[in-house]
């Protein structure tokens, strides 16, 4: 069993990728959720939910993040109405949000998601014993651990094959605050990037919303030429996130992934055809982003 | 007359066993320490079992308590060792271990029965129901995140009874603790493992790709000044009533790679402005000298983070920086003789005849003067005390006390 996990960016986008063999899409409202593609109002979740459920598809929902006094407060009824319109399970990174999820009688299974702290088999299995069905794992988790968690993990884990990686979530608004200091308006775009002192090739995107600034890692993930690995060492729930890939392209890279998953599950995924796919996997990747493996394959003795 | 039966705790780091010992003197009603793993600064000085157990002996004896810090997000295999590791501190008599990972918090819980679990603020915990879940999951006490406002601490306080701990002075994440892996990626550092760079205090180019190899930098200022995402330090001196009125059960100083003056002035501080309020918290007022003593062993500017409002501008690191004054810890006082007026000094930094110096000790004493005769230990008069750790005695104007510290200004 292979599951394709795609964040969605529109309604009309759902509808593309629930066509492209997509299993499951990923959305949400940014009050709760983190650095999704489009925040949505809960009319557009119902209609979604409905489009993926029309065609046996699965729709997961963002709850996943860190919650303050007045988004706890809220959360309760946002769960009852996924509930009530048939969400199939939300990502939660917040404790607080399993306890009401637990103490409210809410029927919503939860995938444990907490970032960049999920890095271990154990930590994963611990919120498996207080009833998470899934997590996601962190973006700096390397092959070789990856192979250790997927023989010790209880439940099945996600890990993210293709889109940006998220590398520092701060309360802050850290470049309205800049803009203030320099007394200068701040460029009306949220398309913007810093770079390392003395690697002007380096691009990391940053971005302000209602949860803080977020900066994204200076590659994109593309795990494509790496699927049959984790097809062996079983994990197999693999996410795409479009934040910043958009539009038809999106769809297009994940038609491939989709693809690529009939061809593992028939056995028919060679070299060459990974190659092609992967060429053309990058003409719909955005031409200012790059991409890379992440840590996939670092060695863990490399990051101390 | 009101006065506050309830006291909250003041939490000092402590890298060493000296600064442990320095940390209890000078007013820490609890310190917390490393071990040799699973703590989050591999570069600070840890506490072997050993000087565990003798810190542990010392703040018994004042009354005080040790916490080790065991705050590190494992990585697969990093658990090894754990159980143990948390058995030998139980019995050791460690009053608590500050852990964020719900895979140490289990092997804690399980092999290490009856040993107090704080969640560390590397977890986050931003809302009361998380404080319930883990109170729910038998923890002592929550560690809350640096985000929190004083009015989310009060309603905080209404929704749980579990202990609350919050951060009152020192340097802080730009990110939500844990949330930042700018040292992972850039450096090959893992910043959730004791490795963090610190990247966030670099200074970065800001641009637009306005086409496909093009970059088009929107820097701004004048002169041009770099992007940054750099914290000034925390200091809650000036809020120490609502901290105590909204029910924080401990108040935490960060550093645990600082310097015995840093971690003596700042615990004589607040021990000060505690002591003051829960005397007498209707006349109480804040005193600018508690300010200026903590500017003394200053690194940043000073705010109070997320306390009153989201940090702006003035709460990060742009421009150039306002100079803080620097002193020198130059030595401390072994022996004082009353009659003779002559107190027997070991030297920690260069000094000598001419020079002005404070002595400040537990109990918040200060005295300045200049040094006007210096013997060594042979009672040979000297000009200057320039070999480490050399025992002086010199001619003090005004009383002073073993363990008191002596320091001057750069």
């Amino acid at each position: 069993m292979i599951e394709i996990i795609a964040t969605a960016e529109s309604v009309e986008q759902a509808k593309a990728l629930v066509a492209t063999d997509v299993d499951t899409l990923y959305i949400g409202e940014d009050a709760f959720g983190l650095r999704l593609p489009k925040s949505f109002s809960r009319n557009e979740i119902t209609e979604i939910i409905k489009i993926a459920h029309e065609q046996n598809k699965q729709v997961s929902v963002a709850v996943n993040a860190i919650m303050h006094n007045d988004r706890i407060k809220t959360v309760v009824p946002y769960l009852q109405f996924l509930q009530e319109v048939g969400a199939d399970s939300v990502t939660i990174g917040d404790p607080g949000v399993i306890h009401l999820l637990q103490t409210h009688g809410i029927n919503l299974p939860f995938i444990y998601d907490a970032q960049t702290l999920v890095t271990s088999a154990k930590h994963i299995n611990f919120w498996a014993k207080r009833g998470a069905v899934g997590a996601v794992l962190a973006r700096e988790i390397m092959y070789e651990e990856l192979k250790s968690i997927g023989t010790k993990v209880t439940v099945p884990v996600e890990v993210q094959v293709y889109g940006a990686t998220c590398i520092h979530h701060s309360k802050r608004p850290l470049v309205e605050n800049y803009y203030n200091y320099t007394k200068e308006h701040k460029p009306n775009t949220n398309a913007l990037y810093i770079s390392e002192p003395k690697k002007p090739e380096t691009h990391y995107s940053i971005y302000e919303d209602i949860n803080g600034t977020h900066v994204f890692n200076t590659n994109d993930i593309n795990l494509f030429p790496h699927l049959d690995k984790l097809v062996e060492i079983g994990l197999t729930r693999w996410k795409l996130d479009g934040v910043f890939t958009r539009g038809k392209d999106y769809v297009e890279i994940a038609r491939l992934f989709a693809k690529a998953k009939q061809m593992l599950l028939d056995d028919k995924w060679t070299q060459e055809q990974m190659e092609q796919l992967n060429e053309q996997l990058m003409q719909h990747h955005p031409k200012e982003r790059t991409l890379d493996e992440g840590f996939f394959l670092k060695d863990p003795s490399e990051v101390q | 007359m009101k006065t506050m039966t309830k006291k909250p705790e003041i939490l000092a780091p402590a890298g060493t066993l000296e600064k442990l010992k320095i940390a209890i003197r000078y007013g820490a009603d609890a310190v917390y320490i490393g071990g040799n793993r699973f703590g989050l600064r591999s570069r600070a000085g840890n506490f072997s079992y050993d000087e565990m157990k003798e810190g542990v002996d010392f703040a018994k004896k004042h009354h005080a308590k040790v916490y080790v810090a065991a705050n590190m997000v494992t990585h697969e295999g990093d658990e090894e060792g754990a159980g143990e590791f948390f058995r030998t501190l139980r019995d050791i008599g460690i009053n608590a271990v500050i852990v964020s990972d719900p895979a140490l918090i289990e092997i804690c819980a399980i092999e290490a029965e009856g040993l107090p679990i704080h969640l560390s603020t590397q977890a986050s915990a931003t809302n009361y129901e998380t404080l319930n879940f883990w109170q729910q999951e038998g923890l002592e006490r929550v560690v809350l995140a640096r985000e929190v406002s004083m009015e989310e601490i009060k309603e905080i306080r209404q929704n749980t009874d579990v202990e609350i701990e919050a951060f009152i002075h020192g340097a802080m994440c730009i990110s939500y603790s844990g949330r930042c892996t700018l040292s992972n990626h850039m450096s090959n550092r893992d910043a959730n493992r004791g490795g963090c760079s610190q990247s966030c205090r670099w200074k970065y180019d800001l641009f637009e790709i306005p086409r496909p190899g093009e970059q088009t930098s929107v820097l701004a200022g004048d002169p041009v000044e770099d992007f940054s995402m750099s914290a000034v330090d925390m200091s809650m001196i000036r809020h120490i009533p609502d901290l105590v009125e909204n029910g924080v059960d401990s108040l935490k100083i960060e550093g645990r790679m600082k310097s015995i003056h840093y971690v003596s002035t700042v615990s004589n501080v607040y021990r000060k402005a505690i002591d003051t309020y829960c005397r007498d918290p209707e006349n109480y007022i804040f005193k600018q000298e508690w300010e200026n003593e903590l500017w003394k062993v200053a690194q940043r500017e000073l705010a109070s983070g997320f306390y009153y409002g989201t940090p702006t501008e003035n709460e990060q690191l742009f421009g150039k920086r306002r100079k803080i004054p620097a002193y020198a810890f130059v030595g401390q006082v072994l022996e004082y003789n009353a009659e003779t007026q002559i107190a027997t000094i070991q030297q920690r930094n260069n000094f000598g005849v001419g020079d002005v110096v404070e002595f400040y000790g537990p109990g918040f004493t200060h005295t300045y003067q200049t040094i006007e005769q210096l013997w060594d230990e042979e009672d040979v008069p000297i000009e200057r005390a320039p070999k480490a750790m050399m025992i002086v005695k010199m001619k003090v104007n005004t009383p002073v006390k073993p363990f008191d510290i002596m320091r001057k200004r750069k």
